[in-house]
Protein backbone atom coordinates (compact mmCIF):
# COMPACT_ATOMS: atom_id res chain seq x y z
CA UNK A 1 0.00 0.00 0.00
CA UNK A 2 2.94 2.40 1.15
CA UNK A 3 4.85 1.42 -2.42
CA UNK A 4 1.71 2.03 -4.30
CA UNK A 5 1.27 5.62 -2.68
CA UNK A 6 4.97 6.06 -3.35
CA UNK A 7 4.51 5.17 -7.01
CA UNK A 8 1.71 6.76 -7.50
CA UNK A 9 3.31 10.10 -5.90
CA UNK A 10 6.40 9.71 -8.05
CA UNK A 11 4.53 9.40 -11.25
CA UNK A 12 2.05 12.57 -10.04
CA UNK A 13 5.60 14.66 -10.12
CA UNK A 14 7.19 13.04 -12.88
CA UNK A 15 3.92 13.98 -15.34
CA UNK A 16 3.86 17.36 -13.51
CA UNK A 17 7.35 18.02 -14.51
CA UNK A 18 6.71 17.40 -17.85
CA UNK A 19 3.55 19.07 -18.38
CA UNK A 20 4.25 22.42 -17.02
CA UNK A 21 1.25 24.61 -16.79
CA UNK A 22 1.20 28.83 -16.83
CA UNK A 23 -0.84 28.47 -13.51
CA UNK A 24 2.02 26.84 -11.84
CA UNK A 25 4.94 28.51 -13.15
CA UNK A 26 3.56 31.96 -12.39
CA UNK A 27 3.30 30.82 -8.96
CA UNK A 28 6.75 29.53 -8.67
CA UNK A 29 7.06 26.82 -5.79
CA UNK A 30 10.38 27.97 -4.36
CA UNK A 31 11.57 31.20 -2.29
CA UNK A 32 12.67 33.46 -4.82
CA UNK A 33 13.34 36.71 -2.81
CA UNK A 34 15.73 35.44 -0.36
CA UNK A 35 18.16 38.24 -1.03
CA UNK A 36 15.77 40.86 -0.57
CA UNK A 37 14.98 42.66 2.66
CA UNK A 38 12.08 42.71 4.50
CA UNK A 39 9.24 45.55 3.26
CA UNK A 40 8.82 48.46 5.52
CA UNK A 41 5.54 50.16 6.13
CA UNK A 42 5.65 53.99 6.00
CA UNK A 43 5.50 54.10 10.06
CA UNK A 44 8.91 51.80 9.37
CA UNK A 45 6.93 48.90 10.79
CA UNK A 46 7.50 45.31 8.89
CA UNK A 47 4.85 45.02 5.93
CA UNK A 48 3.00 41.49 6.41
CA UNK A 49 1.02 42.11 3.27
CA UNK A 50 0.73 40.02 0.49
CA UNK A 51 -1.14 36.59 -0.21
CA UNK A 52 -0.33 33.75 2.00
CA UNK A 53 -0.21 30.01 2.69
CA UNK A 54 0.82 27.36 5.28
CA UNK A 55 -0.45 24.53 6.38
CA UNK A 56 -0.50 21.06 4.11
CA UNK A 57 1.22 22.90 1.51
CA UNK A 58 0.68 19.46 -0.64
CA UNK A 59 -2.91 19.68 -1.08
CA UNK A 60 -2.99 23.14 -2.12
CA UNK A 61 -0.27 23.61 -4.85
CA UNK A 62 0.64 19.74 -5.48
CA UNK A 63 3.40 17.55 -3.86
CA UNK A 64 5.96 19.12 -6.52
CA UNK A 65 5.49 22.38 -5.66
CA UNK A 66 5.28 21.61 -1.47
CA UNK A 67 8.54 19.35 -2.15
CA UNK A 68 11.04 22.39 -3.47
CA UNK A 69 9.73 24.28 -0.38
CA UNK A 70 10.57 21.94 1.88
CA UNK A 71 13.88 21.29 -0.08
CA UNK A 72 14.71 24.41 -0.02
CA UNK A 73 14.19 24.90 3.89
CA UNK A 74 16.10 22.25 4.65
CA UNK A 75 18.78 23.79 2.76
CA UNK A 76 18.49 27.01 4.35
CA UNK A 77 18.62 24.75 7.31
CA UNK A 78 15.01 25.84 8.44
CA UNK A 79 13.86 23.27 10.23
CA UNK A 80 10.40 23.63 12.25
CA UNK A 81 10.29 22.71 15.88
CA UNK A 82 8.61 20.03 17.37
CA UNK A 83 4.73 19.85 17.40
CA UNK A 84 3.35 20.14 20.79
CA UNK A 85 0.27 17.68 21.57
CA UNK A 86 -2.37 19.94 23.21
CA UNK A 87 -1.97 19.75 26.98
CA UNK A 88 -5.23 18.76 27.71
CA UNK A 89 -7.03 18.44 31.46
CA UNK A 90 -8.05 14.35 31.90
CA UNK A 91 -11.40 15.09 31.01
CA UNK A 92 -10.91 17.47 27.98
CA UNK A 93 -8.32 14.65 26.44
CA UNK A 94 -11.42 11.91 27.54
CA UNK A 95 -13.40 14.26 25.47
CA UNK A 96 -10.99 13.91 22.75
CA UNK A 97 -10.40 10.85 22.37
CA UNK A 98 -14.23 10.13 22.33
CA UNK A 99 -14.03 12.42 19.04
CA UNK A 100 -11.44 10.49 17.70
CA UNK A 101 -12.95 7.51 18.49
CA UNK A 102 -15.61 8.93 16.49
CA UNK A 103 -13.11 9.36 13.43
CA UNK A 104 -13.71 12.97 13.43
CA UNK A 105 -17.29 12.90 12.34
CA UNK A 106 -18.17 15.37 14.64
CA UNK A 107 -15.73 18.33 12.76
CA UNK A 108 -17.28 22.05 12.80
CA UNK A 109 -15.69 21.97 9.47
CA UNK A 110 -17.17 19.22 7.65
CA UNK A 111 -20.32 21.61 8.80
CA UNK A 112 -19.05 24.16 6.75
CA UNK A 113 -18.64 26.13 9.83
CA UNK A 114 -16.32 29.06 10.10
CA UNK A 115 -13.17 27.67 11.53
CA UNK A 116 -11.85 29.51 14.86
CA UNK A 117 -7.97 30.90 15.56
CA UNK A 118 -5.60 29.56 14.68
CA UNK A 119 -7.32 26.64 12.38
CA UNK A 120 -8.69 28.99 9.84
CA UNK A 121 -4.71 30.09 9.14
CA UNK A 122 -3.91 26.56 8.95
CA UNK A 123 -6.40 25.51 6.41
CA UNK A 124 -5.09 24.67 3.01
CA UNK A 125 -6.04 27.90 1.31
CA UNK A 126 -4.50 31.23 0.86
CA UNK A 127 -5.02 34.45 3.39
CA UNK A 128 -4.32 37.75 2.67
CA UNK A 129 -3.15 40.37 5.09
CA UNK A 130 -3.46 43.95 4.35
CA UNK A 131 -1.36 46.17 6.16
CA UNK A 132 -3.24 49.72 6.78
CA UNK A 133 -2.63 52.52 9.23
CA UNK A 134 -4.07 51.78 12.49
CA UNK A 135 -5.47 48.26 11.61
CA UNK A 136 -4.69 45.17 9.51
CA UNK A 137 -6.96 43.11 7.78
CA UNK A 138 -6.83 39.26 7.58
CA UNK A 139 -9.01 38.21 4.63
CA UNK A 140 -9.20 33.92 4.32
CA UNK A 141 -10.02 32.36 1.64
CA UNK A 142 -11.40 29.57 3.76
CA UNK A 143 -15.27 30.45 4.30
CA UNK A 144 -15.07 34.28 3.32
CA UNK A 145 -13.57 34.94 6.66
CA UNK A 146 -12.19 37.95 7.53
CA UNK A 147 -10.77 39.70 10.86
CA UNK A 148 -10.43 43.33 11.09
CA UNK A 149 -7.82 44.11 13.97
CA UNK A 150 -7.16 47.45 14.99
CA UNK A 151 -3.24 48.06 15.94
CA UNK A 152 -4.28 51.98 17.26
CA UNK A 153 -4.02 50.75 20.90
CA UNK A 154 -7.65 50.48 21.56
CA UNK A 155 -8.64 48.01 23.92
CA UNK A 156 -11.15 44.63 23.38
CA UNK A 157 -14.44 46.25 23.25
CA UNK A 158 -17.28 45.59 26.06
CA UNK A 159 -19.86 44.41 23.84
CA UNK A 160 -18.29 41.41 22.20
CA UNK A 161 -20.20 38.50 21.67
CA UNK A 162 -18.32 35.42 21.92
CA UNK A 163 -18.14 34.44 18.19
CA UNK A 164 -16.16 31.91 15.89
CA UNK A 165 -12.89 34.17 15.31
CA UNK A 166 -13.24 36.11 18.62
CA UNK A 167 -11.93 39.36 18.81
CA UNK A 168 -8.77 40.88 18.26
CA UNK A 169 -6.57 43.73 18.75
CA UNK A 170 -2.89 44.24 17.80
CA UNK A 171 0.13 45.98 19.04
CA UNK A 172 3.73 45.69 18.30
CA UNK A 173 6.37 44.57 20.13
CA UNK A 174 9.71 45.44 17.79
CA UNK A 175 8.86 44.01 14.75
CA UNK A 176 6.76 41.40 15.74
CA UNK A 177 2.85 42.23 15.22
CA UNK A 178 1.11 40.44 18.59
CA UNK A 179 -2.43 39.92 17.60
CA UNK A 180 -4.79 39.25 21.40
CA UNK A 181 -8.03 37.42 20.41
CA UNK A 182 -11.03 37.20 22.87
CA UNK A 183 -14.20 36.11 23.15
CA UNK A 184 -14.45 32.70 21.42
CA UNK A 185 -17.77 30.98 21.41
CA UNK A 186 -16.92 27.36 22.15
CA UNK A 187 -17.92 25.75 19.13
CA UNK A 188 -14.74 25.42 17.10
CA UNK A 189 -12.00 22.89 17.05
CA UNK A 190 -8.34 24.66 17.91
CA UNK A 191 -6.57 22.16 14.74
CA UNK A 192 -7.10 18.38 15.08
CA UNK A 193 -10.01 15.73 15.76
CA UNK A 194 -11.32 16.51 18.38
CA UNK A 195 -9.40 20.06 19.41
CA UNK A 196 -11.80 21.33 21.92
CA UNK A 197 -12.01 24.67 23.80
CA UNK A 198 -13.84 26.61 26.17
CA UNK A 199 -15.33 30.40 25.78
CA UNK A 200 -12.27 31.07 27.92
CA UNK A 201 -9.88 30.59 25.01
CA UNK A 202 -7.38 33.19 24.70
CA UNK A 203 -5.19 33.35 22.04
CA UNK A 204 -2.25 35.70 21.81
CA UNK A 205 -0.47 35.44 17.74
CA UNK A 206 2.69 36.30 16.93
CA UNK A 207 3.70 37.17 13.57
CA UNK A 208 7.34 38.20 12.47
CA UNK A 209 7.97 38.56 8.72
CA UNK A 210 11.56 36.83 9.33
CA UNK A 211 12.87 37.10 5.58
CA UNK A 212 10.57 38.54 2.35
CA UNK A 213 9.49 35.15 1.76
CA UNK A 214 7.92 34.07 4.74
CA UNK A 215 6.26 35.02 8.01
CA UNK A 216 7.23 33.12 11.61
CA UNK A 217 3.83 32.66 13.20
CA UNK A 218 3.82 31.76 16.92
CA UNK A 219 0.64 30.93 18.82
CA UNK A 220 0.00 30.70 22.25
CA UNK A 221 -4.00 29.20 23.58
CA UNK A 222 -4.38 29.45 26.94
CA UNK A 223 -7.77 28.06 28.11
CA UNK A 224 -7.80 26.75 31.90
CA UNK A 225 -11.28 25.20 31.74
CA UNK A 226 -9.53 22.68 29.14
CA UNK A 227 -5.64 22.92 29.27
CA UNK A 228 -3.06 22.21 32.30
CA UNK A 229 -0.57 24.99 30.63
CA UNK A 230 -0.37 27.42 27.64
CA UNK A 231 -0.26 25.54 24.15
CA UNK A 232 2.38 26.99 21.91
CA UNK A 233 1.95 26.08 17.60
CA UNK A 234 3.97 27.69 15.38
CA UNK A 235 4.29 27.26 11.76
CA UNK A 236 5.44 29.35 8.68
CA UNK A 237 3.85 31.37 5.86
CA UNK A 238 4.85 31.44 2.64
CA UNK A 239 4.27 34.44 0.43
CA UNK A 240 2.49 33.36 -3.31
CA UNK A 241 3.47 37.03 -5.33
CA UNK A 242 1.19 35.62 -7.86
CA UNK A 243 -1.55 33.92 -6.04
CA UNK A 244 -5.19 35.32 -5.53
CA UNK A 245 -7.75 34.94 -2.94
CA UNK A 246 -10.30 33.12 -4.79
CA UNK A 247 -13.96 32.27 -4.41
CA UNK A 248 -14.80 29.00 -1.68
CA UNK A 249 -18.49 28.84 -1.25
CA UNK A 250 -18.09 25.53 1.24
CA UNK A 251 -21.41 24.83 1.17
CA UNK A 252 -22.62 24.72 -2.35
CA UNK A 253 -22.96 21.27 -2.62
CA UNK A 254 -21.57 19.36 1.11
CA UNK A 255 -23.01 16.18 0.59
CA UNK A 256 -21.31 15.15 3.94
CA UNK A 257 -24.13 15.89 6.13
CA UNK A 258 -26.24 13.47 4.51
CA UNK A 259 -23.54 10.82 4.78
CA UNK A 260 -22.76 11.75 8.45
CA UNK A 261 -26.59 10.91 8.84
CA UNK A 262 -26.11 7.45 7.23
CA UNK A 263 -22.99 6.82 8.96
CA UNK A 264 -24.78 7.57 12.31
CA UNK A 265 -27.28 4.96 12.16
CA UNK A 266 -25.48 2.21 10.20
CA UNK A 267 -21.68 2.01 12.26
CA UNK A 268 -22.08 1.08 15.72
CA UNK A 269 -18.72 2.77 16.17
CA UNK A 270 -20.19 6.29 15.59
CA UNK A 271 -23.05 6.25 18.02
CA UNK A 272 -22.99 8.04 21.11
CA UNK A 273 -22.60 5.90 24.17
CA UNK B 1 10.44 5.31 26.06
CA UNK B 2 8.16 8.88 26.93
CA UNK B 3 10.25 10.99 24.61
CA UNK B 4 9.43 8.66 21.87
CA UNK B 5 5.99 8.59 22.79
CA UNK B 6 5.93 12.40 23.02
CA UNK B 7 7.52 12.70 20.18
CA UNK B 8 5.06 9.69 17.82
CA UNK B 9 2.15 11.17 19.86
CA UNK B 10 2.57 14.30 18.87
CA UNK B 11 3.42 13.76 15.01
CA UNK B 12 0.35 11.31 15.29
CA UNK B 13 -1.93 14.07 16.25
CA UNK B 14 -0.57 16.37 13.46
CA UNK B 15 -0.94 13.58 10.69
CA UNK B 16 -4.84 14.00 11.83
CA UNK B 17 -4.74 17.31 11.98
CA UNK B 18 -4.15 18.10 8.67
CA UNK B 19 -7.54 17.59 7.27
CA UNK B 20 -8.59 20.27 5.10
CA UNK B 21 -12.62 19.96 4.71
CA UNK B 22 -13.40 16.70 6.82
CA UNK B 23 -11.51 13.91 7.93
CA UNK B 24 -10.93 11.35 5.57
CA UNK B 25 -11.38 8.33 8.31
CA UNK B 26 -15.05 9.29 8.86
CA UNK B 27 -16.18 8.59 5.62
CA UNK B 28 -13.39 5.95 3.59
CA UNK B 29 -11.50 3.29 4.49
CA UNK B 30 -7.59 3.65 4.12
CA UNK B 31 -7.94 0.16 3.96
CA UNK B 32 -9.59 -0.50 1.10
CA UNK B 33 -7.82 0.96 -2.01
CA UNK B 34 -9.28 0.40 -5.32
CA UNK B 35 -7.85 1.08 -9.20
CA UNK B 36 -10.51 1.28 -11.66
CA UNK B 37 -10.92 2.41 -15.48
CA UNK B 38 -13.84 3.69 -17.42
CA UNK B 39 -15.58 6.47 -19.33
CA UNK B 40 -16.11 9.58 -17.59
CA UNK B 41 -19.91 10.57 -17.69
CA UNK B 42 -20.70 13.62 -15.52
CA UNK B 43 -18.35 16.32 -13.72
CA UNK B 44 -19.78 18.44 -10.94
CA UNK B 45 -17.22 21.08 -10.94
CA UNK B 46 -18.67 22.24 -7.36
CA UNK B 47 -17.38 23.02 -3.44
CA UNK B 48 -16.69 21.41 -0.89
CA UNK B 49 -15.77 18.50 -3.28
CA UNK B 50 -15.16 18.10 -6.72
CA UNK B 51 -17.74 15.01 -7.99
CA UNK B 52 -17.31 12.68 -11.29
CA UNK B 53 -18.70 9.84 -12.67
CA UNK B 54 -17.19 6.75 -14.23
CA UNK B 55 -18.97 4.29 -16.27
CA UNK B 56 -17.00 0.94 -15.28
CA UNK B 57 -17.51 -2.07 -17.52
CA UNK B 58 -17.30 -5.55 -16.06
CA UNK B 59 -15.79 -8.78 -17.52
CA UNK B 60 -19.76 -9.73 -18.80
CA UNK B 61 -20.41 -6.91 -21.22
CA UNK B 62 -22.46 -4.41 -17.62
CA UNK B 63 -22.01 -1.30 -16.69
CA UNK B 64 -21.52 0.01 -13.25
CA UNK B 65 -21.49 4.07 -12.75
CA UNK B 66 -19.06 4.79 -9.91
CA UNK B 67 -19.01 7.97 -8.20
CA UNK B 68 -15.69 9.92 -7.08
CA UNK B 69 -15.26 12.69 -4.94
CA UNK B 70 -11.91 14.75 -5.15
CA UNK B 71 -10.69 18.33 -4.20
CA UNK B 72 -12.58 21.28 -4.49
CA UNK B 73 -11.92 23.64 -7.53
CA UNK B 74 -9.83 25.96 -6.03
CA UNK B 75 -7.45 23.52 -5.06
CA UNK B 76 -7.10 21.54 -8.73
CA UNK B 77 -6.85 25.04 -10.38
CA UNK B 78 -3.64 25.47 -8.06
CA UNK B 79 -2.48 22.38 -9.18
CA UNK B 80 -2.93 23.13 -13.15
CA UNK B 81 -6.45 21.86 -13.31
CA UNK B 82 -8.99 23.61 -16.12
CA UNK B 83 -12.50 23.41 -15.33
CA UNK B 84 -13.96 21.42 -19.32
CA UNK B 85 -10.34 20.92 -20.06
CA UNK B 86 -8.41 18.54 -17.74
CA UNK B 87 -11.00 16.08 -17.33
CA UNK B 88 -14.08 15.50 -19.87
CA UNK B 89 -17.05 13.49 -20.51
CA UNK B 90 -16.18 11.44 -23.18
CA UNK B 91 -12.22 10.48 -21.69
CA UNK B 92 -11.19 7.16 -20.97
CA UNK B 93 -9.37 7.28 -17.44
CA UNK B 94 -8.53 4.91 -14.58
CA UNK B 95 -8.98 6.01 -11.07
CA UNK B 96 -7.29 5.18 -7.83
CA UNK B 97 -9.41 5.88 -4.75
CA UNK B 98 -10.30 4.60 -1.68
CA UNK B 99 -13.89 3.19 -1.08
CA UNK B 100 -16.30 4.48 1.07
CA UNK B 101 -17.64 3.33 4.03
CA UNK B 102 -20.83 3.29 3.40
CA UNK B 103 -22.41 3.67 -0.35
CA UNK B 104 -21.02 0.46 -1.93
CA UNK B 105 -20.02 2.83 -5.66
CA UNK B 106 -18.58 5.49 -4.27
CA UNK B 107 -14.85 6.45 -3.66
CA UNK B 108 -12.23 9.24 -2.45
CA UNK B 109 -9.76 9.54 -5.71
CA UNK B 110 -6.64 10.24 -5.46
CA UNK B 111 -5.00 10.11 -9.08
CA UNK B 112 -6.41 9.92 -12.31
CA UNK B 113 -4.22 8.12 -15.49
CA UNK B 114 -5.41 9.34 -18.76
CA UNK B 115 -5.58 7.57 -21.90
CA UNK B 116 -2.22 9.19 -22.85
CA UNK B 117 -0.96 8.00 -19.71
CA UNK B 118 0.29 10.91 -18.18
CA UNK B 119 -1.36 11.17 -14.41
CA UNK B 120 -3.04 14.05 -12.21
CA UNK B 121 -4.00 14.45 -8.67
CA UNK B 122 -7.43 14.74 -8.13
CA UNK B 123 -8.31 14.05 -4.52
CA UNK B 124 -5.75 14.02 -1.08
CA UNK B 125 -3.94 11.31 0.10
CA UNK B 126 -5.43 8.93 2.46
CA UNK B 127 -5.70 10.04 5.99
CA UNK B 128 -5.40 14.29 5.48
CA UNK B 129 -8.86 14.73 4.76
CA UNK B 130 -11.24 16.49 1.49
CA UNK B 131 -11.33 19.67 1.19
Amino acid sequence: MRTRVFVSLAAVAMAMAIDSRPARAQNGAAPQNESRPVPRAADGKPDLSGVWITGALQLLIGEEAASAIQKADAAAGRTPPPREPPPYKPAAEARRQEYVARRGIDDPMARCLLSGVPRITTRPLPFQIVQMPGQVILLYEAHHGFRIVPTDGRPHPDDAEPSYLGDSVAHWEGDTLVVDVTRFNDKTWLAGVGTIHSEQLHVIERYTRDSYDTIRYDVTLEDPEVFTKPWHQHETFRLRPNERLREYECIENNEDLARFEKLLQTDPALRKP
Amino acid sequence: MKAVCVLSCGLLFWTTSLAAHHSFAAEYDAAKPVTLSGIVAKIDWTNPHIHFYVDIKDEAGGVTQWKFEGYPPNMLVRQGWKRDVTLKPGDAISVFAWRSRIDSNFAAAREITFADGHKMAVGPPAGTGGQ
